[in-house]
């Protein structure tokens, strides 16, 4: 037994001794961030780091190009980039604004301000943009929470209407609908030449419920319609009502895609390149895709339909690659540098371009403008209409659409009334604000 | 005798920590030191964050709010009253039952047909491979693959319909009826080969002379199941089975990932109905509540596996 | 019963290998084709791209190194851990042993999504954040849970009988443990460790929140870099699960011999 215990009590610490071994070699970069660097100005080397899920989606090697770019006009500071999966990013950027390791310049979506701003985690841009003596004119937006703006748009994304020249000339229409009844239409005609073929597609699942922003409350925005007023939400008015009773009618009439209610917006596309869908809202920065994927496929890009009779300017959805910089960062003057390097207009027009989005500088000018057809189209769209995205800086802006994706999916099903939905949407809204 | 007692203080004397630990006492202090590195770690990384969540359960509006303030039962009773709440208990109450039995069925049914003496030297590693696919892959692309194949323009329709089976593209998982058993199907794909891999450990344990000794008995090939197989595996059977429910119970990316909790509310899961919580209204103190309860849920399950495990002993 | 038996095997396989089948095929079609319907196994542009991108490129293979580290350190660190914790469990009798059985166990019943932001502070303040212990240590917590109360199954299936040899020698518990208990567990062990390895290969929120930089992300991290904000790599998706899982494969391959039976054959004699 003595020998047993003693034994027992060395097997142990030598566990122990492992675990801590394996602990002394620790992996690589391992030094906690933001810490231990100095303040700019003392003569070192600032290093700023950005956080964002944008440079797996452009081209190899072209975000990092720039912030090369930006190292070498500001000399002192140096950028590394932390790259995460986009449908992660919202979690991880609020659990590092708890723990205090969030990285200088945050990559940020629309949809999180308001919630990042009640946390703390953002600073306050318009603070920033004074000190730095910044015009901000050139901005084209800028998201503001309580007058001061803590997000910039940096490229954004806007949905036009998509359309398969084939199979609407198949169908008999010749050219894309631009009211709700021509829509409707062209829809039912697509659909009725059978096979596997729909008008319309519609993702409402409610893992990422921006089909609510992109293919349903646009529809309403297109007609200037709103569905706030006073900045409260205002879900049961007649124009919001008109919108879903149409999209209801939609769905009714059977033109809409298979799967819809579990359907991810990054669905769209496939069923699109495919030839199966005739019509869909779709973001811009899906023609090179489709493009790349199916050569033959002849498409046109148009306005999202308005109500028939609307001659007014028509609201287009938008989402956007927005900046910020984190509360606790200690380097703010230089991150402030980083932000304003990409929004100056040659930067942003690059980042545009390779993003296949419309810059946030009012005067940048991406180059597919000029050699793209289907490009320039689209930015004539953009000039024509206003970027309409009411959800960007509303309070838990995810749960508002998810729980109208609820009521809606409640309803096209068959279990409730248009009315009932949207009664009991408005009910569950204004608990948030 | 004397002298081996009184000699043994001195030695203990000169020995240091270790030694001290023999003598009578000794013996009593063995399993935690066979203990000892499990608790270290487990203390040393869960006390904090498992203090700080029944913590947060009964603040109000942690980490957003600078000031949380102490609000004592109102998240919990705010959870347990709310309908979307006995939705998800209900949801997972029915995922899980049905999937943990299946798990056994088919992990047991699979580990019989691997232990099979009549399949040959190379059959064997083949369908044992082939078995424990499922099993290799990382929840996000088992979601992502599933929703490939049940798209309703995807493969098994495709089959199906070719095959005669159906005369419509059937919505797997946007169909609201049809949604969670679509899910838990998924589940009980990606989850069995742990069975299998435990039950089929477990029979090679069984002592063939036992079996043969039920042979000359007389005994049949279901007897020999039901009395030999059953009763010895029971140990493991029972740790896998406890295992599985708590695994399932927390099961969120395969939901979150092919249905996000819908349609509607059809596959909505303790699991999606906390994350929700915590990240999509920023109520961490009730999806705190929530995890508080999940968590008395889970070790009462637990407390009857240990009760269960004495009345072995 | 021969045909009884094969038709149950050839459905099982088909079961358990045709949506891996679809994985592979995928991964060498073009991201349309993927889509196509009817839908092709076959496909026109047959090609290694997918695999080729993902292999060719130092932060991917990176990716796989780390996770061959971590996962390798997990298993064998929670393999000693657990066998002497079930050890102790199996073969002993103290007070709390019912109340640390349910603490071991019920550690996991937390919902992890919610101990995340405390957890992640924790690791931030013991200075381990972004690296290998970090990663490590966490998976040992989510696998010793299961690898106790396995190791402690398997023990109890052997009877105490074993131990006594030992005492022949004048050996004490470390000996019954690690010179009769261990070499009986074998299959017990290997079934553990490949579960430990899979847990630890394939997770991912802890992975993603535990680590800052590239050259410390792991696998399951590069494939959800891959679902994109507007699209899907589909291909390199599917090559890259495919890769993913093939270290997990060999190591069950490997070791399955250590399945096969007979090892307690005559070891009991009742």
């Amino acid at each position: 037994m003595r020998n047993g215990v003693s034994a027992t009590w060395r097997a142990t610490s030598l566990v122990v001794v492992l675990a801590v071994l394996v602990a002394g070699c620790a992996g690589p970069s391992s030094s906690p961030p933001a810490t231990a660097k100095p303040a700019g100005g003392t003569g070192g080397v600032t290093t700023l780091e950005f956080s964002q899920w944008w440079e797996p989606e452009l081209p190899q090697g072209a975000l990092r190009g720039l912030m090369d770019q930006f190292e070498a006009a500001s000399p002192g500071i140096k950028v590394k980039l932390l790259s995460g999966p986009f449908a992660s990013t919202k979690e991880q950027t609020i659990a590092g604004a708890a723990a205090g390791t969030m990285a200088d310049v945050v990559g940020l979506d629309g949809a999180w301000v308001s919630d990042f701003v009640k946390q703390g985690s953002i600073t306050n841009l318009s603070a920033l943009m004074k000190s730095a003596g910044y015009d901000d004119s050139q901005l084209a937006a800028q998201i503001k929470v309580n007058g001061s703006t803590y997000m910039i748009p940096v490229v954004n994304f806007i949905y036009p209407l998509f359309t398969n020249d084939d199979l609407l000339s198949k169908a008999g229409v010749t050219a894309p609908p631009t009211n709700r009844t021509e829509f409707m239409a062209a829809a039912k005609k697509i659909t009725a030449g059978g096979g596997d073929v729909k008008g319309w597609i519609l993702p409402l699942s409610l893992e990422t419920p921006n089909g609510i922003q992109n293919d349903v409350m646009s529809w309403n925005w297109a007609s200037g319609g709103s569905m706030l007023k006073d900045g409260k939400p205002d879900v049961a008015n007649a124009d919001v009502k008109a919108t879903v009773e149409y999209v209801k009618s939609l769905w009714d009439a059977g033109v809409v895609a298979p799967g819809a209610l579990t359907m991810k917006e990054q669905d769209k596309v496939e069923e699109f390149t495919n030839g199966r869908v005739g019509m869909m809202i779709g973001s811009l920065a899906w023609v090179n895709l489709i493009r790349k994927n199916n050569a033959n496929l002849k498409f046109s890009i148009s306005a999202i339909p308005a109500k028939d009779g609307f001659t007014g300017k028509r609201g287009i959805p938008y989402a956007s690659w927005g900046i910020g910089i984190s509360e606790n960062s200690k380097n703010k003057a230089e991150a402030w540098k980083l932000v304003d390097f990409l929004m100056n207009k040659t930067n942003n027009a690059s980042v545009s371009s390779l993003a296949n989005g419309f810059p946030g500088n009012t005067q940048a000018v991406p180059s597919f403008v000029s050699n793209d057809n289907l490009f320039k189209a689209a930015f004539d769209i953009y000039k024509a209409g206003y970027p309409a995205n009411e959800f960007t800086g509303l309070p838990v802006a995810d749960e508002l659409m998810r729980s109208f994706d609820e009521q809606l999916q409640k309803t096209l099903s068959g279990n409730q009334s248009v009315d009932d939905m949207l009664n009991a949407a408005q009910t569950s809204w204004l608990k948030k604000f | 005798m004397l002298n081996v007692v009184e000699a043994a203080p001195r030695q203990t004397l000169w020995r240091g920590l270790t030694r001290r630990a023999v003598g009578p006492t000794g013996r009593r202090l063995e399993p935690y030191a066979f203990l000892s590195p499990t608790l270290v770690i487990l203390l040393i990384l869960m006390l904090y964050p498992i203090g700080a969540v029944i913590r947060y359960s009964v603040m109000n509006n942690v980490i957003l709010e600078k000031a949380p303030v102490f609000v004592g039962v109102a998240n919990y009773v705010g959870i347990l009253t709310s309908p979307d709440f006995w939705v998800a208990v209900r949801n997972t109450s029915f995922f899980t039952a049905v999937s943990v039995l299946a798990h056994l069925v088919l992990g047991m049914v699979f580990a019989l047909l691997l232990n099979n003496s009549l399949l040959g030297p190379l059959a064997k590693p083949v369908f044992r491979a082939l078995f424990i696919l499922p099993w290799l892959f990382t929840v996000a692309v088992i979601a992502v693959l599933w929703r490939l194949l049940l798209n309703p323009n995807g493969v098994i329709n495709y089959v199906l319909q070719g095959a005669g089976l159906m005369d419509s593209k059937v919505e797997w998982l946007a169909n609201p009826s049809i949604a969670l058993y679509a899910v838990t199907f998924i589940n009980i794909w990606s989850g069995y080969p742990f069975y299998m891999m435990s039950l089929l450990a477990g029979l090679q344990g069984i002592s063939s002379d036992l079996y043969e000794a039920a042979r000359v008995d007389g005994a049949g090939g279901l007897q020999r199941f039901t009395h030999i197989t059953i009763p010895q595996l029971r140990p493991i059977i029972v740790s896998i089975a406890l295992l599985d429910v708590i695994f399932t119970t927390q099961q969120f990316a395969l939901i979150w990932l092919t249905t996000g909790g819908g349609p509607i509310n059809v596959t909505e899961m303790l699991s999606t109905f906390t994350y929700k919580l915590a990240f999509n209204q920023y109520e961490f103190s009730v999806a705190s509540a929530s995890a508080v309860i999940i968590f008395v849920l889970s070790m009462v399950l637990a407390f009857f596996y240990v009760r269960s495990q004495r009345m072995a002993d | 019963m021969q045909a009884g038996l094969l038709f149950a095997l050839l459905a099982g396989a088909l079961f358990a290998a045709f949506p891996v089948f679809w994985m592979g095929t995928s991964s060498f079609k073009t991201n349309p084709e993927i889509f196509e319907l009817p839908p092709r196994v076959i496909t026109e542009h047959f090609s290694f791209d997918a695999y080729w991108s993902i292999l060719s490129n130092p932060v991917e293979v990176r990716f796989f190194v780390n996770s061959y580290i971590v996962a390798l350190s997990v298993t064998v660190l929670t393999l000693v851990v657990a066998i002497q914790a079930g050890y102790a469990f199996s073969r002993f009798q103290f007070p709390f042993k019912r109340t640390l059985n349910i603490v071991i166990v019920s550690v996991q019943a937390v919902p992890p999504i919610t101990l995340l932001i405390p957890y992640f502070g924790l690791i931030v303040s013991l200075g381990l954040y972004n690296t290998y212990p970090a990663l490590i240590l966490t998976y040992m917590v989510f696998t010793l849970s299961y690898a106790i109360i396995m190791m402690t199954g398997y023990f109890n299936t052997l009877p105490r009988e074993l131990d006594e040899a030992v005492k022949v020698d004048g050996g004490g518990p470390m000996m019954a443990l690690w010179r009769i208990l261990v070499p009986l567990s074998v299959p017990g062990l290997v079934s553990v460790g490949i579960y430990t390895f899979m847990i630890a290969w394939n997770e991912y929120l802890f992975a993603l929140t535990l680590t800052r930089t590239e050259d410390m992300r792991t696998v399951p991290i590069g494939i959800q870099l891959l679902m994109g904000q507007h699209s899907y790599r589909w291909n390199e998706m599917m090559a890259m699960s495919i890769l993913g899982s093939l270290p997990v494969l060999v190591l069950f391959l490997v070791f399955q011999r250590y399945f096969i039976g007979g090892l307690t054959t005559g070891a009991v004699k009742n």
